[in-house]
């Protein structure tokens, strides 16, 4: 058994692509329409056989509160792992992302929080070098 | 940077833009959160990734998509649930954003669930979505391979 895909979910697919793609810099993988909404999934463009990350909408009231309820909280709902955690900061700042905590060394991973448009609070994290 | 109080503001007043009974104008939001009209747009769009005049008409369409699909209200009972006072306007609008009229889209939701063994979209929100998807793939496929494999 392998762990190939995840999920988060969003409130409105089209705004969660432009911000998945255009700002973070992942590269989308699938699109199929079902219904009024899409299957819709992106891949790191730095690991494009990595985890893929299904954006799903949050069109379930219980998936809407939970969301919510996170986000209200502080609490981020996932996690992406950066070479350099400054010059990610750097760069999605410059683009207008919201960070609700900067850069910060957390013992030997440095890690930040910021907002991903779509109801999320995303942790950006630095891996222990070496 | 974001400071935890600003935070906390955006996150109420996006729960009053949600609130259809609310009848507050984006002016008196900003007010409420305690910044400027102009400073409230620009953090809560930086924030939410949409102006919250969009964010507002948003959460109504998808209240109004909800009363359509569960209940039995009426095409201006629901208009009006969802904080509009017109009914051609609120109709333009939802066609607009949803591709079809209030009332298409009742008919469309209910003849879908009453197919056997289809999982209502209103389930959507979960990893079942994939099921759909594929299924849908493999039909779309499946003519082809046919086909190939005779």
């Amino acid at each position: 058994m392998k762990i190939k895909l995840t999920s988060i979910m969003v409130d409105d697919q089209d705004k969660a692509l432009k911000f998945y793609t255009e700002v973070l810099g992942f590269v989308k993988k699938m699109e199929i329409p079902v219904g009024q909404y899409r299957w819709l999934t992106v891949v790191s463009a730095e690991g494009p056989s990595d985890v893929e990350l299904s954006l799903e909408p949050n069109a379930n009231p219980a998936g809407k509160a939970f969301q919510d309820a996170m986000f209200k909280q502080g609490i981020p709902i996932a996690a992406f792992e950066a070479d350099n955690l400054d010059e990610e900061f750097k760069r999605l700042k410059e683009l207008g992302v919201v960070f609700t905590q900067p850069p910060t060394q957390a013992g030997p991973v440095a890690i930040a929080i910021c907002a991903d448009t779509c109801g999320n609070l995303i942790q950006l994290y630095q891996p222990p070098q070496g | 940077m974001i400071q935890a109080t600003a935070f906390s503001r955006l996150c109420r007043a996006r729960d009053t833009l949600r609130d259809v009974d609310s009848s507050l104008s984006i002016d008196q939001v900003a007010r409420e959160a305690e910044v400027s009209p102009f400073y409230f747009i620009r953090q809560f769009q930086a924030l939410f990734g949409e102006t919250p005049h969009q964010y507002r008409i948003r959460a109504r369409l998808e209240l109004a998509k909800d009363l359509l699909e569960s209940s039995d209200c009426s095409v201006t009972a629901v208009c009006m649930e969802v904080g509009f006072s017109s009914l051609g306007s609120f109709s333009d609008l939802f066609a607009r954003r949803i591709g079809v009229s209030p009332s298409v889209y009742r008919r469309q939701f209910r003849s879908r669930v009453a197919l056997p063994g289809f999982v209502p979209a209103m389930e959507i929100g979960c990893l079942s979505l994939m099921a759909g998807a594929f299924a849908i793939l493999e039909k779309q496929v499946a003519p082809l391979s046919g086909r190939l494999g005779a």
